[in-house]
């Protein structure tokens, strides 16, 4: 069945307009979604969340104006419902597109049995809010409670109003945190929120499971809509589990059955949260859900079976614990359960006259059960206590309120002639005449077993109305508990509700044939078949007779029930939340030692980790796909072989050696055995690279070094040491081989064979690897010795920054380097000179044979270094250029400039122009524009290690320089 | 001879714009005093509504006139791309206006945070656009340095030195995997291009045994990209990062850090590697399956709410995967807009969240333990309010926008028939109702202890409540009407191939 609305249209409308712009879009969608044209609902719900809203954010001051303007809402809420709903021919139905390309939408259906739930949902709730201005003190606590009670009734009519299951879904989470807050709006005691929490999590997985059961029916069906699912009658396997789901979910809701625990304990609330919430409204939640469903679902065993057991055995759990409280309001709670029980029973059996039966039992629960708890409220207020040994007095304090509790207490009890009574005869002659096999039979037993116990707890209710303890000797002195009964408005507001809701539990009695119309029309709309009538009086048959013997059986039961219980017996909770706890302790104990294993902190060994799993999949792949081929790779000549396992056991010894000195020599050592292999390779250029960098960083890294401690901090012992060595070997053993397969795999011609041919005659050069540096890749290269040169001036920064700070504490004392005077002459006096000239050499070479200006750079880069180990600053002061950062800054300048002239001539950047000048004497000389880039290179290069060496350095020279000699 | 690509300025305006604007930030605020009490951080999200509304008019341009391929396809100017875009520059603007009052709380005031975080924004907003693998790893460090030096950015605290120190060397391990994968792919493909990429792996036929380069390859991509997106097994350094770092920053991390991580997972998956989704979809699995159950379980039992959240974050990356791998399947529609929802609901709550957080940890941003929280629903209750909307939708509350998100990726993994982690995900999220209820619980039900008097009052500064109630407006308005989102995000569904 499908149902068009107004918003439809709209929703089209935004559809047209979607590749328009996003505000747009969104004006649109907020405008159609707040005024939605012909919408009545939706609106009646949203009043009440933004009523509710309001007072969360704002009005604090004034929490009665709050109150006042909820119960309007409400009465006009009602007024909607009872305008659109009573008579109507056609239910009301209205969808609010939400999230329509999901293919879910808010859908509302104003029907018989949603008029009813949605009157007991806002006419109750008028009446607790009444009730509840004379219960608080008039402060910001009211405030908020005002706002998230408002917010509660919009959640609860929403819920009772859904048309289908995903929107009931909504609404049902909604009211499981709004009762949250509720209950922490003030619980000081720590058992209380214990309860909250229980409540919260136990209602809230059952929400999750409905969530599931939205999920499997959307995707089996296609609708959620309960309307289509009754039509529908599914069954099959899927939906045996989406059944089981919306079981769980009712469950939970309603403190079914192994999840009964929560409930009692969540009446550590306010009195009128626990009215509203905890017995009017909320647990019903779950009921109303087996109500729309029952017709779907109910023909399925599987359904039956479990809907019974677990309704029979709340019953009679809630009634036998009732018999045992001291706490009134316990007692009430107990009762609840037992009383929710039965419901469940009843409309969850799938059997028509049973439904209609449940349908009145639920109206008749929720009068009597309001006017209870608030009554019970009212008696706590005047003596400051619930103890039901000592409500007995309470008869001389507030008479009308306990009389309409005693009626109240009779109409649960099913005494004739309240309405109580009609509803629950009607229960017993449904469950006798229903044909459903031997569930129906459990059902009935269970039903008269839970009826005698509701007598019983009944009567003991009332016996502590009515005898309990004697008048007090100065009734209305000084002994109130220091409570103040307050103004005759207050006790009014207090007291009006209890004795409304009482008479209309006789009222409803007397008329019960017209109330029994009344209630066709949601039982119908439930089940088209669930049409009976109610009688106040039915003549003596089977169900009268029962009845009889369950109120002889259990007043006798409830009268002898001791009123005062053993303390020791009531406190130890019940095995349910023992259960709960136990669960919610290992989840939380588990959890904390998978922490602590999974999470130590140990940086070792969350990079062991990645590693390892990194192997295990790049193994996977290799493995499922085989391995790459070997061939090329092996080397027959001796030499080859040799140096790699040097290599290899100089890197082991950097893994091993706890000396930072002598890891950082091997760590050179590693490196100057993969020049080697270079060089064996055929790589000249990227040996003497290589060398050169290995032996400026052990320089560099000796230096760093002498201010930090001699030996590294002990091995991380985040596992034992084989298992440390098993996974350093994975990750050594699958890194290669992926380098294997990846130089296996090669399928697009090298780059060389393009490059090669146009070497000589594009860039004038021969040396490949140079003319790529300088010409070819030219802007990479000017990229990299900008980043190079930012490094440097950041080292030198940092290097500064962290001077400045040592200045303040004792100078550290480094070990200098010895000083030898004949190293001294040899260095000062020609190698330096010498050096200067090859390294210019080298530079200019580069372009068409080993070298460059990298590799010219570093090449006087060593020799600082070299004269930097005697003992001295390298003598920048006698050359032209002062400051290494000038030389950097016009290193960087020429290579820029080379990059940029040809711009000026109208060609490409770092386009090389090849000059051939004859040069007496010499003879031609071939100039190429990029090796002025390459001198750029080249200064940076120097400019670099000089930085480096004066920053790094400067300490340990300046403290020689002190001493004028060797130190320690 | 050099050949130029031509360049479409306006498609790289929003980029042009963040770069040039807080360049210029940083140089006048290093030669000028001390700007007025938060200009710095106003004038980069200035800087960020500009960029926000070039993005709007792009993404107008793009709906007329369909995605296009810029600066020699290097970059894929599309309807995913912007809706990253927009995503991430709102994400810095709010980051930004939050982090104001923080720098002068901490005595760190200056240009140098909000000039971060616009690098990384742009790392970002590259990763996002890529269409090069390449360009990509260009992205992915920019960003990534720029975290590094986020999360260390606190001089005065060691844990902040710390996890900067730890993100250093994990996210360096990683992004070299990811080089390397990009460079075994290329290996395989013989091209980096993504849209490129995609086209060939469509038409090759692999004979058994050849593909080995090609599995490698993705497998080492996965691993660079999980680590970015913090999944199990590659979420070690998060509650370490999340926890030590500056709470502004650990709040970029969260939004912006995996808004682009997973912009560019879903492209590389789905674009370039959309034809081998039968080879990456399991993994993916596994890492959504592993995200949610152990962010979820772990998340619960921690005592530092910084902490928590970062482990939240590894089971909200888990929900996010869920929609990765529904985009894996043949024929879906469904799995890329709900994972592009998922980050873009996320990322405003995780920083309406970060910001609260920021404001309850209290000078020297240490007071980060759950306890910090008590009694906040008396001392502020209107951010205690927000704190609760914040955690309600983070658990995936109807009405707010944690529930639009959470549903979405998991209709979307229903709908491939994806129950199995469909149900996992749901009931990991139970699992993680419990940490968000430990919070409430805090603010709200926890009884004053002694010496809580002494206690520095919880300070609200201007701009942080901007911060807040944008994203409160924001999380409840997505939550209660998604439609044009929901939209939007199907509109990401056309990328540049």
């Amino acid at each position: 069945m499908f149902e068009f609305s107004s918003v439809d249209s709209l929703k089209v409308l935004s559809c047209r307009t979607r590749m328009t712009s996003l505000p747009r879009v969104l004006g649109q969608e907020v405008i159609a979604g707040i005024f939605p044209p012909t919408m009545i609902l939706f609106p009646a719900v949203v009043a009440q969340f933004l009523t509710g809203a309001l007072f969360l954010v704002g009005f604090r001051r004034r929490p009665n104006v709050g109150a006042a303007l909820g119960l309007l809402v409400l009465a006009a809420s009602a007024a909607v419902v009872v305008s659109r709903g009573v008579g109507a021919d056609e239910p009301l139905t209205e969808t609010i597109g939400w999230l329509s390309t999901l293919g879910f939408d808010l859908a509302f259906r104003l029907d018989g049995f949603a008029v009813l739930m949605a009157l007991i949902v806002l006419v109750v709730g008028f009446a607790v809010l009444l009730y509840s201005l004379g219960y608080f003190e008039h402060d910001s606590t009211y405030a908020r409670f005002v706002g998230l009670f408002m917010a509660f009734a919009g959640s609860m009519t929403g819920l009772v109003l859904a048309a289908d299951l995903f929107t009931m879904f909504v609404f049902w989470e909604l009211t499981s945190i709004c009762s949250f807050l509720l209950i922490g709006l003030n619980d000081k005691s720590e058992s209380a929120r214990q309860s909250a929490v229980r409540a919260l999590l136990t209602t809230g997985a059952g929400g999750l499971c409905l969530l599931g059961a939205v999920g499997i029916l959307q995707v089996e069906l296609g609708t959620t809509a309960f309307a289509d699912l009754v039509k529908l009658q599914p069954v099959g396997g899927v939906i045996d589990a989406a059944i089981v789901l919306i079981l769980l979910g009712a469950f939970t809701k309603s403190a079914q059955f192994p999840f009964h625990f929560w409930l009692p304990g969540a009446m550590a609330a306010p009195t009128p949260v626990s009215a509203y919430l905890h017995s009017a409204t909320m647990v019903k939640a779950g009921i109303v859900l087996l109500a729309r469903l029952s017709p779907a679902f109910g023909q399925s065993n599987l359904w039956r079976w479990w809907v019974v057991l677990a309704g029979v055995a709340t019953m009679l759990i809630g009634g036998w614990r009732a018999l045992r409280q001291t706490d009134a309001k316990l007692l009430l709670a107990h009762s609840t359960v037992s009383q929710l029980g039965l419901l469940t029973v009843l409309v969850g059996l799938g059997w028509s006259t049973a439904l209609y039966a449940g349908v009145a039992h639920l109206l008749a629960h929720a009068v009597f059960k309001v006017a209870l708890f608030l009554g019970v409220g009212v008696i706590d207020h005047e003596l400051g206590t619930r103890d039901v040994t000592k409500i007995g007095t309470a008869r001389h304090r507030t008479p009308l309120v306990v009389v309409a509790l005693g009626a109240a207490t009779l109409s649960m009890a099913g005494m004739i002639p309240l309405f109580g009574f009609v509803t629950k005869e009607k229960a017993l002659v449904a469950l006798l005449d229903a044909e459903v096999g031997a569930v129906g039979v459990v059902a009935l037993v269970g039903v008269v077993l839970g009826s005698v116990l509701s007598v019983a707890y009944s009567v003991r209710l009332l016996h502590a109305l009515v005898g309990g303890a004697d008048p007090e000797p100065d009734a209305g002195g000084v002994d109130h508990g220091g409570h103040d009964p307050g103004s005759p408005l207050v006790r009014g507001l207090l007291g009006a509700p209890v004795i409304a809701a009482a008479a209309v539990s006789l009222l409803f009695g007397s008329i019960a044939q017209r109330v029994g119309k009344w209630l066709v029309s949601p039982s119908t709309s439930l089940d088209a078949s669930a049409k009976s009538k109610l009688v106040l009086w039915p003549g003596i048959n089977d169900a009268l007779v029962i009845s009889a013997i369950v109120i002889v059986v259990g007043s006798v039961i409830g009268w002898r029930a001791p009123l005062a219980v053993p303390p020791s017996r009531e406190k130890r909770g019940s095995r349910g939340e023992r259960t709960f706890d136990v669960v919610y302790d290992a989840t939380l104990g588990m959890a904390k030692r998978l922490t602590r294993i999974t999470q130590p902190g140990s940086l070792p060994m969350y990079v062991a980790v990645t590693s390892v799993i990194v192997a295990a999949v790049a193994a996977a792949a290799l493995i499922v796909d085989g391995l790459p081929a070997f061939e090329g790779f092996v080397s027959d000549s001796p030499l080859t072989i040799a140096v790699t396992i040097l290599t290899i056991v100089v890197s082991i010894g950097v893994a091993v050696v706890s000396a930072r000195f002598t890891a950082a020599v091997f760590l050179g050592g590693v490196g100057y055995g993969v020049a080697v292999l270079f060089l064996m390779r055929g790589a000249p250029d990227l040996a003497l690279t290589q060398v050169l960098v290995e032996t400026l960083t052990i320089v560099i890294f000796l230096l760093a070094m002498r201010s930090m401690p001699r030996s590294f901090a002990p091995a991380s012992s985040w596992a034992p040491a084989p298992v440390r060595i098993a996974v350093s070997v994975a990750a050594g053993v699958v890194v290669p081989l992926l380098v294997l397969a990846v130089h296996g795999a090669r399928t697009a011609p090298s780059v060389a064979e393009e490059y090669a041919p146009r070497s000589i005659d594009e860039a004038g050069g021969a040396n490949l690897v140079n003319v790529i540096l300088v010409d070819f890749r030219g802007f990479d290269t000017m990229g990299e010795i900008t980043v190079l040169a930012v490094a440097a001036l950041g080292v030198v920064n940092l290097v500064r920054v962290a001077e400045r700070h040592r200045r303040v504490r004792e100078r550290t004392r480094t070990a200098p380097f010895r000083r030898s005077a004949i190293l001294d002459e040899l260095v000062d006096r020609w190698l330096s000179k010498v050096a200067a000239l090859v390294a210019l050499y080298v530079t200019f070479r580069g372009h068409n044979a080993p070298g460059g200006g990298f590799a010219g750079g570093l090449v006087l880069g060593g020799v600082f270094v070299l004269q930097f180990l005697t003992g001295r600053e390298p003598h920048l002061r006698h050359r032209p250029i002062r400051r290494p950062t000038t030389l950097l800054g016009a290193g960087l300048l020429l290579a820029l400039g080379t990059t940029a002239a040809p711009l000026l001539v109208g060609a490409a950047p770092l386009e090389s122009h090849i000059w051939k000048p004859h040069v007496p004497l010499i003879g031609e000389v071939k100039i190429v524009s990029s090796m002025f880039f390459d001198l750029g290179v080249f200064m940076v290069v120097v400019a670099v290690v000089l930085m480096m060496l004066l920053s790094l350095g400067a300490r340990g020279t300046s403290l020689v320089g002190d001493d004028g000699g060797v130190a320690s | 001879m050099v050949q130029y690509p031509s360049i479409d300025w306006l498609a790289i305006s929003p980029l042009v714009i963040l770069l040039g604007g807080t360049l210029l930030v940083l140089v006048v605020g290093a030669l000028t005093k001390v700007w007025p009490r938060g200009l710095y951080a106003v004038s980069t999200a200035a800087l960020s509504a500009a960029a926000l509304v070039v993005e709007m008019v792009l993404w107008n341009r793009v709906g007329h006139e369909g995605p296009v391929s810029i600066i020699n396809d290097a970059l894929a100017i599309d309807r995913f791309t912007l809706f990253v875009w927009i995503g991430v520059t709102i994400a810095t603007g709010l980051v930004s206006l939050s982090t104001a009052d923080y720098l002068r709380r901490e005595d760190l005031e200056g240009p140098e945070t909000y000039t971060m975080y616009v690098c990384a924004a742009i790392g970002a907003m590259i990763m996002a656009a890529s269409n090069d693998m390449v360009v990509l790893f260009l992205g992915l460090e920019t960003l990534s340095i720029a975290l590094y030096v986020l999360a260390a950015s606190h001089r005065r605290r060691v844990d902040s030195q710390e996890s900067g120190l730890k993100y250093f060397v994990l996210g360096g391990f990683a992004s070299a995997f990811f080089l390397y994968g990009i460079a075994l792919v290329y290996g395989a493909v013989g091209t980096t291009n993504i849209a490129r990429a995609g086209q060939l792996l469509s038409q090759q036929v692999f004979v058994d045994g050849d593909d080995a380069l090609l599995l490698a390859g993705v497998a080492l991509l996965m691993v660079g990209l999980a680590f970015k997106v913090a999944a199990v097994p590659f979420h070690f350094w998060t509650p370490d990062v999340y926890q030590g770092a500056p709470t502004p920053s650990t709040s970029f991390m969260a939004s912006v850090g995996k808004f682009a991580a997973f912009a560019a997972m879903l492209r590389v998956l789905t674009t370039a590697l959309g034809a081998r989704a039968d080879d990456w979809r399991p993994v993916v699995w596994v890492l959504a399956v592993a995200s949610v159950v152990v962010g979820s379980v772990l998340a619960v039992v921690q005592s530092d709410v910084k902490r928590m959240l970062a482990y939240s974050s590894i089971g909200h990356a888990g929900f996010i995967l869920i929609g990765v791998e529904a985009a894996g399947h043949a024929g879906d529609q469904d799995g890329i807009p709900s994972s592009l929802l998922y980050l873009l609901l996320y990322s405003v709550l995780v920083i309406g969240t970060f910001t609260v957080v920021t404001l309850v940890t209290r000078s020297g941003d240490r007071a980060s333990d759950i306890g910090s929280f008590r009694g906040l629903g008396k001392e502020r209750p209107l951010l205690a309010l927000a704190m609760t909307v914040f955690l309600l939708a983070q658990a995936g509350m109807p009405v707010t926008s944690g529930f639009i998100a959470k549903f979405s990726v998991i209709k979307a993994a229903a709908d491939n028939e994806s129950y199995a982690v469909a149900i996992i995900a749901m009931v990991a999220s139970v699992v993680s109702a419990f940490l968000y209820l430990r919070i409430m619980i805090s603010m709200w039900m926890s009884d004053a202890e002694s010496g809580d008097e002494a206690r520095e009052k919880v300070a609200v500064p201007w701009t942080a409540g901007v911060v807040v109630l944008a994203s409160v407006v924001f999380t409840l308005v997505a939550g209660v009407f998604p439609g044009w989102l929901i939209d939007a995000t199907r509109d990401a569904l056309v990328v540049v191939r």
